[in-house]
């Protein structure tokens, strides 16, 4: 079977190649060549015209002869990058000399791929086939990260806000603020208000991790009390621990320090530690919250009483969608981003996270914090 | 929450308004106002002139932004706290540079938009300050 049927065809017709030659003779051969596929071609007779061609016809690909008259190939191509930086054209240097020393320095100057002269047709059509394919990937790929972005972007509005509302107003009939309600009127209520509240949670998870993967996680940091996060979360999560008759404490031996953090995303790390530790430990458990501190951090350590951490799926933990065998004690939701999340917004902050079983039963997470200086 | 106050309410999203004013009816205020965009906050303060604004800060027609530096044109005085849904430092600084009091997320679960609207009110409304509204000392 002929290979190029393995290979998905990609339409690359009209993608446009900067040919740069002294050579008249190369040019009219390896431009005639190229003409034939479909592809459009420009054409310079030097480094510094390739340059300014560069400039005007911003091409897909560039050919770029090493032994020119004037600036050579690799200095043009030093130029390019340095110029047009990340969205460069990838470049394929075309030499008559095959010495390796020439193919490294090629490389060095930042070109992806090399020709020698004379050429081989089926090879200089294939070479510069899958450089454009590649280029024409990455760009379509760039496109549809923007567009998944901008979806998850009108998520948050679309979907958050009406979710909110859902939540609130149910919040609001279960504390009878329209009026009592009957024990079935209250059951429904709960159930509207728990279902919005978990599509909640999932759709901010997942726009956290859109916007941490984005790079578009920014820190407000300030110096911060970590126990002052901690005693507000512990307040927090007290509604939903006392369903479970879990206790949560937090023990406190430290001077506290200050920390410069972001206080929302710290919270939210805190907050997600805590809601985890009372999902896995059975009912009527106790959870200790132990603020820690040494000379140059500051954190806290969540200490629980559920199953522990398994060995072999320790690996899992703090990754995208690691959920681990263990269930939640009350019927909870997980969506099992939440601890790569921690992760990704304790590392933001040049701190770290880890958990270790405890003796016995349950574990420990510590989360460590760089001191505010 | 001890307000006597009127409170005008603008979103352009009518169950944030629906949520909003049932949560401060909850919290014991008697008179909200309410506006769908900032052209339409403007004309209700012009009329009614609420001691509390409530100003989404994403809208159509006219942004929050807008309509705060409109409302602060029509009263300096006037005490606005932003209602946001993401968290955008940026906007806030904008805001409060732009003279807003405050900020309340309005995805926050509604204890804490409560207490974020209590703590607005305990300092922007001083005790010493008559109560606006409220009735005269006997």
């Amino acid at each position: 079977m002929d290979e190029s049927q393995n290979t998905p065809s990609i339409d690359l017709k009209g993608r446009s190649i900067l040919v740069v030659d002294d050579d008249r003779v190369n040019l009219k051969i390896i431009g005639g060549i190229l003409r034939h596929e479909g592809y459009e071609i420009t054409e310079a007779a030097s480094g510094e015209q390739a340059l300014e061609v560069y400039a005007e016809f911003r091409p897909n690909l560039v050919l770029l002869d090493v032994m020119m008259p004037g600036i050579d190939g690799f200095a043009t191509c030093r130029t390019l990058k340095k110029t047009y930086g990340e969205t460069c054209a990838p470049v394929i240097f075309v030499t008559a000399r095959s010495k390796a020393d020439d193919i490294v320095m090629g490389f060095d100057a930042g070109g992806v791929d090399y020709l020698t002269k004379p050429f081989r047709p089926k090879e200089v059509l294939a070479r510069i086939r899958t450089h454009l394919s590649n280029q024409l990937l990455l760009e379509q790929l760039s496109k549809a990260n923007a567009a998944k972005d901008r979806f998850l972007g009108m998520c948050a509005h679309d979907l958050r806000n009406p979710l909110s509302s859902i939540r609130g107003l149910a919040e609001l009939m279960s504390e009878n603020a329209i009026g009592s309600l009957t024990e079935e009127q209250r059951e429904i209520v709960n159930t509207i208000h728990g279902a919005s509240q978990s599509m909640l949670q999932l759709v901010n998870e997942l726009l956290d991790v859109a916007t941490i993967e984005a790079g578009h996680l920014k820190l407000a940091k300030e110096p911060t009390r970590i126990a002052d996060i901690v005693n507000r979360s512990i307040r927090l999560s007290g509604i939903e621990a006392a369903k479970k008759n879990t206790r949560i404490e937090m023990v406190n031996k430290t001077k506290n320090p200050m920390i410069d953090v972001d206080r929302n995303k710290i919270r939210q790390v805190v907050d997600n530690l805590i809601n985890n530790a009372v999902k896995y430990s059975p009912r009527g458990s106790l959870i200790t919250v132990k603020i820690n501190a040494d000379e140059t951090s500051s954190g806290f350590s969540v200490i629980d009483n559920g199953p522990g951490i398994p060995d072999n799926e320790r690996h899992k933990l703090f990754k995208d969608y690691g959920r681990l065998s263990a269930q939640p004690t009350g019927g909870e939701k997980s969506t099992g981003l939440g601890l790569a999340i921690c992760r990704k917004i304790v590392e933001a902050h040049r701190g770290t996270i880890s958990v270790e079983n405890t003796p016995g039963r349950g574990c420990e997470f510590v989360v460590r914090l760089p001191r505010f200086k | 929450m001890n307000f006597g106050g009127s409170i005008l309410l603008v979103d352009d999203e009518a169950h944030i308004r629906k949520f909003i004013s049932l949560l401060l009816r909850h919290l014991g205020v008697k008179r909200i106002f309410e506006a769908k965009n900032g052209t339409e906050a403007l004309e209700v303060y012009q009329r009614e002139k609420a001691d509390l604004i409530l100003l989404d800060v994403n809208m159509p027609v006219m942004d929050g932004i807008d309509t705060l530096r409109g409302l602060k044109k029509i009263n300096p005085d006037c005490v606005v706290v932003m209602l946001t849904s993401l968290a955008n430092r940026q906007t806030i600084d904008d805001a409060v540079r732009n003279g807003a009091s405050n900020y309340i997320r309005k995805d926050a679960p509604f204890e804490e938009i409560g207490r974020a609207l209590a703590e607005t009110i305990d300092t922007c409304f001083e005790p010493d300050a008559p109560d606006p509204g409220a009735a005269p000392p006997p």
